[in-house]
């Protein structure tokens, strides 16, 4: 979805920030963002990191973004405790993907 | 710090806490407000509550707070050993919906909103009879898909649905690259994509 996205809006990013935090995604307000995910599922004070993107993104992102971290924490769940299969089509795609940014490492639902 | 909290987020977390204290298919409101506790004690590291099962309690921990860990052989014990599917899908849904809303409190520096007062009566047994086994570890209604994730559980994969749009995108909206609320799509995109990296979860 995020390179869907980010095509179809002429967005520029830098897809290896997904799993490597010193990788600047490029996208506005990007570094801030990946700092308020990573600050909150790690469980640490977020006081910072918030104020950070809402200097880059407004308040209104600031609430958007906290909803999609949730979101994705709820799916995320979802996903991992139905052992929600990934189609073949899905991975045939996104093969490069995969293997580029490690994605093989996540996948438990062979077991 | 202050927050122009939108109004339909506030409705949206009402009715989700409202969901959690109501009487589910195999859950009364009393047990599925233990489980939201449970939960929440495990991604805050704390020890199981005294009232609640122990197999319930493993099981909405694991799925709060390691989720990554979770395999076919699990699943497959905890609903063996007491939980049955249903009543292991309508778990998930409660945990998985709390642990949306916390995340989303946390973000903030919010004060986590107090678990609801459960609501009286008695479970309500509804299940789909049209979920199948397949190739998830659940029954689904239609075949493996995330947006019948839990339709074994109607009023789950509703209560679901209801929150996933207001927090993230409705099913709809999710079709549009040019959607733009306080984030564009492409900023969506990379926090659910970094979401699900720190989370280990492919899908």
């Amino acid at each position: 979805m995020l390179s869907w996205s980010a095509r179809e809006t002429d967005t520029p990013f830098d897809l290896r920030a997904v799993t490597d935090p010193t990788v600047d995604p490029i996208i506005p307000g990007g570094k801030m963002l990946l700092e308020l995910a990573g600050a909150v599922l790690a469980g640490e004070a977020t006081a910072n990191a918030a104020e950070g993107v809402r200097l880059a993104v407004g308040e209104a992102g600031l609430v958007d973004a906290a909803g999609v971290i949730g979101n994705f924490q709820m799916m995320n769940r979802v996903a991992d405790a139905t052992g929600m299969p990934v189609g073949a089509g899905s991975r045939l795609r996104n093969a490069e993907l995969i293997e580029d940014l490690g994605f093989d490492r996540f996948d438990h639902l062979g077991d | 710090m202050t927050n122009e909290m939108r109004s339909d987020l506030t409705v949206a977390f009402q009715d989700a806490w409202k969901g959690v204290a109501s009487p589910g298919a195999v859950w009364t409101g009393r047990e599925r407000v233990e489980i939201a506790a449970e939960a929440r004690r495990a991604r805050s590291n704390g020890h199981a509550g005294p009232d609640i099962d122990p197999l319930v309690a493993e099981a909405a921990s694991t799925v709060a707070a390691h989720p990554a860990s979770i395999r076919r052989r699990w699943v497959e014990r905890v609903v063996g050993e007491g939980l049955g599917h249903p009543g292991y899908v309508e778990l998930l849904g409660i945990v998985a919906r709390v642990v949306a809303v916390d995340t989303f409190h946390q973000c903030l520096g919010m004060d986590l909103m107090a678990l609801p007062e459960p609501i009286a009566g008695r479970p309500t047994g509804i299940t789909d009879g049209r979920a199948r086994a397949g190739k998830a570890w659940v029954p689904m209604v239609g075949g493996a898909s995330i947006t019948q994730a839990l339709s074994l559980v109607p009023f789950e994969n509703a209560e679901l649905e209801l929150l996933h749009g207001p927090l993230y995108l409705t099913f709809e909206q999710m079709s549009d690259p040019g959607f733009t609320r306080g984030l564009t799509r492409p900023q969506m995109e990379l926090l659910a994509a970094r979401t699900s990296a720190i989370n280990e979860c492919f899908y």
